[in-house]
């Protein structure tokens, strides 16, 4: 074995194909169980990315993301919509029942926001849909300010207008 | 090899299999939240965390289950160990950097955190168990080729 180059050594290059081989089989499994999760994140269709959690933030700290036909059962069960995007678009069209609770204006409005909305109601945050983090970053702002049944519907606008689903706005 | 020295082998063996495949195990039952796990150490592109989520557990786990059923052990040990010294690299720039967050080494839910400093002793005891285990493994063999 010494008096070989390292590489013709039949010992190591079993050692090193055997690593290869093991390092393939998990890339195949892992690949095949979660094709779905990493070809979305590859085309940004991943719920925004997991903020940095602090020592103090749990992992249930995190709004739930829900699908269409979810969102509709919520409200009909009297959840409340909220649209995370700016104040103008929500002017121009936003989802029917829905209020504006901008992610940028958050901290200014959550006041009066907290007056009118109690803690254990359900709310829906959506934004302008898949790639768009806001209503996602909104959801976790509302858990951390004590609300405590927050999720994000991840189509946001665009889903539920082509859904076909009642819209209000000036801009219709 | 004497007595002392195959109970020593078998022993790391066992344990080592045992560790990586129960963490293996339950970070492949939610890899979604593994994922941010790993982003939280701040060291890749964001779609690259989901990635190593979706792989690295099946790695801890094939390699654990071939240590514990005493099958390929070497490539097994080397795996390991090449994944074990970048855990301990990616702590070690936590501490640097002065980053306190779960080390996302075990159980994602975990009530009790483990800081990255706790994490990266542990990682060295789990170092010195696979260079056990490799040099045992070594030994063995050789002996048997005699």
């Amino acid at each position: 074995m010494s008096d070989r180059p390292p590489f013709r050594s039949p010992a190591l290059r079993r050692l090193l194909l055997e690593t290869l081989v093991i390092c393939a089989v998990a890339m195949a499994v892992g690949l095949s169980m979660n094709y779905r999760m990493v070809l979305n994140a590859f085309t940004g269709k991943t719920v925004a990315a997991l903020p940095i959690k602090t020592a103090q933030v749990a992992v249930a700290e995190f709004p739930d993301p829900i699908e269409l036909v979810e969102v509709q059962e919520l409200i009909a069960a009297g959840a409340l919509l909220i649209d995370a995007r700016h104040a103008d678009d929500y002017l121009e069209a936003h989802l029917e029942g829905a209020i504006s609770l901008p992610l940028g204006q958050v901290e200014q409005l959550l006041e009066g926001f907290r007056k009118d909305v109690p803690v254990d109601r359900v709310l829906i945050a959506y934004c302008n849909g898949f790639g768009c983090p806001d209503s996602f970053d909104l959801g976790v702002t509302l858990l951390e300010k004590g609300y405590q049944q927050v999720r994000v519907f991840e189509g946001g606008f665009p889903e539920w207008r082509d859904a076909g689903l009642p819209i209000k706005g000036e801009g219709l | 090899m004497n007595r002392l020295r195959l109970i020593l082998f078998h022993g790391s063996r066992l344990f080592l299999g045992g560790i990586f495949v129960y963490a293996g195990m339950i970070k492949a039952e939610d890899p979604v939240i593994f994922a941010g796990q790993v982003a939280n150490y701040q060291l890749l592109p964001y779609a690259w965390n989901y990635l190593v989520a979706a792989i690295l557990p099946y790695l801890e786990v094939i390699s654990g289950v071939l240590l514990v059923l005493n099958r390929w052990v070497r490539p097994s040990t080397l795996v390991l160990g090449i994944l074990n010294l970048i855990f301990m690299v990616a702590l070690t720039s936590l501490i640097v950097r002065g980053i306190d967050i779960d080390c996302g080494c075990f159980r994602p839910d975990a009530d009790v955190q483990t800081s990255p400093l706790s994490a990266l002793i542990r990682d060295l005891g789990i170092m010195l168990l696979i260079l056990m285990t490799w040099f045992f493994e070594r030994r063995k063999n050789r002996e048997e080729r005699d």
